[in-house]
């Protein structure tokens, strides 16, 4: 009996840690499956720092797993993960700068489905449940989930998203921003090298959508810079500024992220909204109490 | 643990793994920390984006049905799942577990199936939306 309740425990700790492996192995965290040769057992030449061009930002990158697993914000202190006396998604605390009274009124408007404040998905406003485009940056953080690839091109650098398949486009032909531009729901974004840093600029966002799945505002001043680096062949080093002094009474300086090069490919995930009402209508609904089964 | 018919549901704890907090409104809708095993026939199978959906009934020993439903991640991820838009048809047994709706509905959001043949699919650890695994996903 104690024999037969041990292999229990051990298969019900081999599913819970087989799941969290299986993702870590999919999105490149650096771990090495069964039977790989460890850097330290490679000949020098195969070990050695792999050679990259500073100034191309091409390829498929994410956000390491382990690290930024719950992250979808700009910054991930705002994380309480070592209460485990929330549930992980309730663990989220969100602490961003002091909001003006404009800010703090949309806030308080919103309804996520994550979060301190979370309802359940179907009786917020949360945009994502009806497929509404998600806006720049929070696109960005669906990085920690799904890759986002950037393709270059002679006078733009293309910024492509797996989710809602997203192109963003960010003009190098040294164009300047738009001045009082109609709002967009991705906004316009110009980019320049400063030495071996890709610094992008953007304005004109719509203010209908949210920063983060937390539903932290902004208006259609937000103001995003952000700096982008090569580290090394397989490191991208982001860190991002965010000013809108409609919302926030000081700009809103984001942790810096590292996302890794991994070697996947973006594929379809389009949120289509016939198939995700009728999936609403017919599941979801009637999980939270909207519907009857 | 005993099935009773098709009716039986059997509730079990289990730690959640991380990907499942990936899906949005996962942790809020749907008990996390608890896992309910029902046996049931397919009436429809959604396989649709960004979300796949399982609709199954439920029959307990009085031969009262109750109409249950699924939640899983995007086709993409699914398929890397096992599952395919073929995967079901209308009549098929199927042996489900997931983490039941906090609402009391019939409705969970997936954790692994067991076909007629023996056969396991999970919607667990499979890459895509977070739900990355749905996960969110």
């Amino acid at each position: 009996m104690r024999k037969h309740s041990l292999n229990s425990l051990s298969i019900v700790v081999s599913l819970v840690a087989f799941s969290g492996a299986t993702f870590a192995q999919t999105y490149g965290t650096k771990g090495y499956a069964p039977g790989a040769w460890k850097p330290e057992e490679l000949p020098k030449e195969l070990s050695a720092p792999k050679p990259f061009n500073p100034h191309d930002l091409s390829g498929v990158w994410s956000m390491p797993t382990k690290a930024n697993f719950e992250r979808h914000s700009l910054n991930d202190k705002r994380l309480n993960i070592q209460d485990k006396s929330l549930p992980g998604e309730m663990r989220a605390q969100s602490f961003p700068p002091p909001m003006t009274a404009w800010g703090k009124a949309k806030f308080e408007a919103t309804e996520p489905s994550y979060g301190p404040r979370s309802v359940p998905p179907g009786l917020g406003n949360d945009l994502v449940s009806t497929c509404e485009p998600l806006g720049y940056p929070r696109d960005l953080w669906e990085a920690n989930l799904r890759p986002f690839e950037f393709v270059q091109v002679s006078d733009r650098v293309l910024q492509h998203m797996q989710y809602h398949d997203l192109w963003r486009t960010i003009w190098t032909d040294g164009r300047a921003l738009p001045k009082d531009p109609d709002p967009a729901w991705n906004g316009y974004s110009i980019g320049h090298w400063d030495r071996d840093t890709f610094v992008v600029e953007s304005t004109g966002y719509d203010d209908r959508t949210w920063l983060d799945h937390f539903g932290d505002p902004h208006s259609d001043q937000m103001m995003l810079v952000e700096h982008y680096k090569r580290l090394d062949a397989d490191t991208l080093q982001l860190d991002m500024t965010l000013t809108d002094p409609k919302t926030y009474t000081a700009p809103w300086v984001a942790d810096t992220i590292a996302f890794e090069r991994v070697k996947v490919a973006i594929f379809e995930e389009i949120c289509a909204p016939s198939e995700e009402n009728r999936f609403n209508d017919r599941v979801r609904d009637a999980a939270v109490g909207k519907s009857k089964p | 643990m005993k099935f009773v018919g098709y009716g039986a549901v059997v509730l079990g704890l289990l730690m959640v793994s991380a990907p499942l907090m990936a899906h949005h409104g996962t942790g809020v809708a749907y008990e996390v920390d608890k896992l309910v095993t029902v046996k049931g026939t397919v009436t429809d199978w959604l396989w649709s984006n960004p979300h796949c959906g399982l609709l199954f009934d439920v029959t307990d020993d009085k031969g009262n049905v109750e109409h249950w439903g699924a939640e899983l991640g995007n086709p993409h991820q699914m398929s890397g799942a096992g599952f395919a838009r073929n995967t079901f048809k209308p009549g098929d047994k199927i042996t489900v577990t997931g983490h039941p709706a906090k609402s009391g509905a019939p409705r969970m959001t997936l954790d692994h199936l067991v076909l007629a043949d023996g056969k396991v699919l999970s919607g667990k650890g499979v890459k895509g939306n977070g739900e990355r695994d749905d996960s969110t996903y």
